[in-house]
């Protein structure tokens, strides 16, 4: 039985999240909590193997939950749940250190595998999360090549890298074919790159991609 | 000019005359030459001759010695070879003594038995020599002399040849002397102007001074002549061409370069069958016979040919020169005669002459003109027949019988009557022109017209009148302008003065008075020095310098220390600049608008306030729709997915109900989302600028499709205002950028330096003209402007048609205290 803890401001939420985890029949909530402060507490008063914590929380907001956890109670795996699907909320919910990260509108389907996966050890992002991690990685510091292109651009340019057809780039970034050949070109150009292969090769280079 | 031609002629024929003379002297000089030549060539060619005969005699003694000699006698008598032996021995002492060629010992059979170049190579010994005619003469019992070219030696040579008697008197052989020629040819090889030749039998040339010619023939020879030669064998073997001699003339010939050559000829004595020639060069016979004259005659001649040249041609131009003068006199007389003409009749005065009758002989074509009549219609009338009755009778009794006995008058006033009957105003001056006798001849009159002198005058004192009005009115108009300034000076809410170029004032408006509390008695003539305390003197000269520097107008706005307190001032300085360009006066015009800056300030406030309550207002709203609205919209997906799970195999059409519910649950979510960060990008309260502004541009590249690169470098926390304000200026920018701009590439840069928080949103897009931004229109300009001077900084824009745009925002991290106060 994986025992959660549940963090969020709002008790209908609460409801129907508690409701997702215990349809499971392996995972059950054993403590709920409506702010971060009380989150916090519950969490260190109570044996629970997986936190799932709301971002914005009032009295403290989830960011500093998440880092006071990990502080106090490092084996702990925290999931992050947010109505924020803004990439910049993955990356330092990550860094603070939270093992996982799901939005509200994709916990009905993607909240239980999360839970196990934390549970089990691993980590949980969704790919764009995953995506927007290599890069500030990447860009980790100033005057790299990558400062001329646009967020965008190094998606594409890491989806080209990863052998990704036109047609499944498009429709993984929901643009068209013609579009994801502009930001092909754009690359090129301002890389001064010839093909693809090119392409790759820098990716590797920049550590966007694994060789 | 039959003067002219006459001298020309004249000087043509003494020219002609000196060279006629010239020319006979030449020929008689040149007939002489020849004359000369001729005897000096007879003269030569006799002493050739004579030297030729007495060279061809020289060896005759000697050889009839040599004959007579027992040891050749007895060797031609018979040859054995003792004899022989002392043959040779005689010869040879023979060949010595004489300095000849060759002796030698012919036998009766012409053969060569003993000779004295036995041992050389062309030895004679064995050769026959019994064609030779010193040979056949000897035979015959004479002494014979020849001269030839040996056949056997091929030189030429004189041959002499004796008999050699044998023991009963009989001709046993021929004794033969062959001697060199070579003294021949001395004689003849002398003068080098002169040629000489030797020419033997069938004219061929035996010797000469010229050796081209040696051995050929003096004149052109036939095939016959060639055969007798060869057969005489006494010219070698030939073949004897023709030397190219031709006879051009009696005593005259030429030779193949066509020179000519004066001949002369002559049989040598004793010798038949041959002659000299002696030739003179023609060209060298008229140099020789010209030589001494040309240094003598020739320059006595040419000196009076010059001489003669020299002279007609002064001559000629002295006469030619008169003849020019005389001409041209004649021609200025008439020209000065021509000129008095027309100036008396084209002179623009009144001009006439009288005669002593007092008849009109004259009149310039002026007075005519003046008059209205024509010449014919005056001339030989009576002057006074023009005047009115009052200046005739004046004429007739005083001033014509005045003027014939002193013969001058002067100003006389007359009144003349022209032919229409107009009356014109003359003032008359005259002189009389007298002959020897003292008679008069001739006068002239100068008649001055002074009616229009008269119109004139009073032409000017109405002027005088009129220009005494006008500045009477100029004057009152001054007076106007000076009151309506005056009024305008004393009315105006401003601050007026004007100060001279040193600075000094000149005039203040009672406004000057009240705020700097001194009146214009105490304010004139002095400088701001003497009148304000120093900071502001300094600062009122320093703006003083600007105007009179620039020559332009100077705009600030400046605070002056008043009782109420500090008051702003807009003032306008500006330079009066006089006519040679040099600024003449400064004035000034000083607004206050403490009232006007106090609202603008309220107004900034107002306005700041009312952004500010809106951005709290939004806030708000975006956290009630988030937090709240999404919430529970977060709460009814999951119970919406539950249904849909439950009902999926229970109850397929309820199932397909519940898809649809969760979708519609989906899109409301995304929408609530979209308007809450809209309102306000939770972004920026949540993590900061940065990560709002980088959501922001990857947001606008996904929406856009514009590529958007954002750079944040080295950005500390900055305060909450400032990030709404960099936020919403980066914001209304993008959408700028993909409204307007049609640009494919935007950069958005955050930076901090020197205390200042910098962003630049750079398009590569058309770019437009600056001047002509219309602020506030549909840019959002105004609002950025306003966000930008709020937050206590600035906003920058640059961009130009095709060169894309710039919008730079610059404010302070830390709020500055006292700015907005």
């Amino acid at each position: 039985m994986i025992k959660v803890l549940l963090a969020d401001d709002h008790s209908i939420v609460r409801a129907g999240l508690r409701s997702l985890i215990e349809d499971t029949g392996d995972m059950e909530v054993l403590v709920e909590a409506a702010d971060g402060r009380e989150a916090i507490k519950q969490a260190m008063d109570n044996p629970v193997d997986v936190a799932v914590v709301d971002l914005s929380m009032p009295g403290m907001d989830g960011l500093e939950v998440i880092n006071r956890l990990t502080a106090s109670k490092p084996e702990l795996p925290i999931i992050v749940l947010t109505m924020h699907e803004e990439e910049q909320y993955v990356v330092r919910s990550i860094s603070a250190g939270a093992k996982g990260y799901i939005t509200k509108r994709s916990a009905p389907e993607q909240l239980v595998s999360a839970i196990r996966q934390v549970h089990g050890g691993g980590r949980y992002l969704s790919q764009e999360a995953a995506e927007l991690l290599a890069l500030r990685v990447a860009r980790g510091e100033r005057g790299s090549p990558l400062d001329s292109l646009s967020n965008r651009e190094v998606q594409v340019l890491r989806a080209l890298a990863l052998g990704q057809t036109n047609r499944e780039i498009a429709e993984a970034y929901h643009i068209s074919v013609k579009t994801v050949d502009t930001y092909r070109f754009r690359l090129l150009k301002k890389l001064n790159l010839r093909n693809n292969a090119d392409l790759s090769r820098f990716a590797i280079s920049q550590g966007l991609v694994e060789p | 000019m039959r003067l002219r031609t006459i001298l020309l002629i004249l000087s043509l024929l003494a020219l002609v005359s000196t060279a006629v003379g010239g020319i006979y002297y030449y020929y008689s000089l040149q007939e002489s030459a020849l004359v000369l030549a001729r005897r000096r060539a007879a003269g030569q060619t006799e002493v050739l001759t004579n030297q030729i005969s007495s060279f061809l005699s020289q060896n005759q003694k000697p050889v009839k010695a040599l004959a007579s000699l027992a040891e050749l006698q007895r060797a031609a008598a018979d040859p054995g070879e003792a004899n022989l032996a002392a043959a040779n021995l005689v010869l040879d002492r023979f060949q010595k003594a004489l300095d000849v060629d060759v002796c030698y010992l012919l036998n009766r059979k012409g053969m060569t038995i003993a000779s004295s170049n036995r041992r050389s190579l062309d030895s004679f010994v064995g050769h026959n020599f019994a064609f030779r005619p010193y040979f056949k003469q000897a035979l015959a019992g004479k002494a014979a002399k020849y001269l030839a070219l040996g056949t056997t030696s091929k030189k030429r040579g004189a041959y002499y040849s004796s008999p050699v008697l044998g023991p009963k008197g009989k001709i046993a052989g021929v004794a033969v002397i062959k001697a060199p020629i070579s003294l021949l040819e001395t004689s003849i090889v002398q003068g080098d102007m002169d040629a000489t030749l030797l020419v033997g039998p069938h004219d061929v040339i035996f010797s000469s001074s010229r050796p081209e010619w040696v051995n050929k023939t003096l004149w052109p020879s036939t095939l016959e002549d060639w055969e007798a030669i060869a057969r005489t064998r006494q010219f070698g073997e030939g073949p004897w061409p023709w030397s190219g001699i031709r006879r051009t003339g009696e005593h005259k010939v030429a030779d193949q370069r066509g020179e000519e050559y004066l001949y002369y000829t002559r049989p040598v004595t004793n010798f038949p069958g041959w002659r000299v020639y002696y030739l003179t060069d023609l060209s060298m016979v008229t140099q020789w016979a010209f030589k001494p004259y040309v240094r003598t005659t020739g320059v006595v001649v040419l000196g009076l040919c010059i001489f003669a040249g020299l002279g007609v041609y002064f001559l000629y131009r002295k006469a030619s020169q008169e003849i020019n003068r005389r001409r041209s006199a004649e021609l200025e007389l008439r020209r000065s005669e021509e000129r008095y003409r027309r100036l008396y009749h084209k002179t623009p005065a009144l001009l006439h002459s009288i005669d002593p009758n007092g008849r009109l002989m004259n009149v310039s074509d002026y007075w005519a003109e003046a008059m209205g009549y024509s010449d014919q219609e005056v001339i030989g009338r009576r002057l006074v027949d023009f005047l009115t009755p009052a200046s005739r009778r004046h004429a007739e009794r005083e001033v014509l019988p005045r003027f014939f006995r002193t013969g001058n008058a002067k100003d006389i006033s007359y009144q003349f009557v022209k032919k229409n009957g107009e009356v014109v105003d003359v003032l008359l001056s005259a002189i009389a022109e007298r002959d020897d006798e003292g008679r008069m001849v001739n006068s002239l009159a100068v008649l001055v017209d002074v009616t229009a002198l008269k119109h004139t005058e009073e032409e000017l004192r109405q002027a005088q009148d009129k220009l005494s009005e006008y500045s009477r009115d100029l004057e009152r108009q001054v007076r106007q302008r000076t009151r309506e300034i005056t009024s305008f000076m004393k009315y105006t809410p401003a601050v007026v003065y004007m100060k001279d170029a040193d600075g000094r004032y000149i005039m203040v408006n009672s406004r000057f008075e009240e705020l700097f509390e001194m009146s214009t008695e105490r304010v004139w003539g002095n400088t701001v020095d003497s009148l304000f305390p120093p900071d502001i003197a300094s600062r009122f000269h320093r703006y003083d310098q600007m105007v009179v520097r620039g020559k332009q107008p100077v705009q600030v706005e400046e605070r002056i220390p008043q009782e109420s307190g500090f008051n702003t001032y807009l003032s306008v300085r500006f330079p009066i600049i006089n006519e040679i360009g040099e600024v003449s006066r400064i004035c000034g015009i000083m607004l206050n608008i403490t009232d006007l800056k106090r609202a603008q300030e309220k107004l900034r406030l107002l306005s700041g306030s009312i952004m500010e309550s809106q951005e709290k207002e939004r806030r708000a709203i975006a956290r009630e729709l988030h937090d709240e609205l999404g919430q529970v919209l977060t709460a009814l997906r999951i119970d919406a997915v539950w249904l849909r799970q439950r009902l999926a195999e229970a109850d397929p059409k309820a199932g397909s109900r519940a898809d649809n519910m969760c979708d519609l649950i989906d899109q409301t979510i995304i929408e609530v989302r979209g308007i809450a960060t809209r309102l306000r990008p939770p972004a920026l309260e949540d993590l900061g600028l940065v990560d709002a502004l980088e959501w922001h541009t990857s947001d606008f590249e996904r929406r856009t499709g514009i590529a958007c690169v954002f750079k944040a470098l080295q950005v500390p926390e900055v305060e909450d205002q400032l990030a709404i304000a960099a936020y919403r200026v980066a914001q209304e920018a993008l959408t700028n950028v993909a409204r307007h701009s049609g640009a494919t590439d935007v950069e958005v840069v955050l930076g901090a330096e020197d205390g200042m928080l910098n962003l630049s949103v750079i398009d590569n897009g058309d770019g437009f003209s600056v001047e002509l931004l219309s602020e506030g229109k549909e840019l959002g300009i105004a609002g950025m402007r306003e966000r930008a001077s709020l937050a206590g900084g600035s906003l920058a824009i640059k961009s130009a048609p095709g060169r894309g745009t710039e919008v730079r925002l610059s404010v302070p991290l830390k709020p500055t205290a006292g700015e907005t106060s």
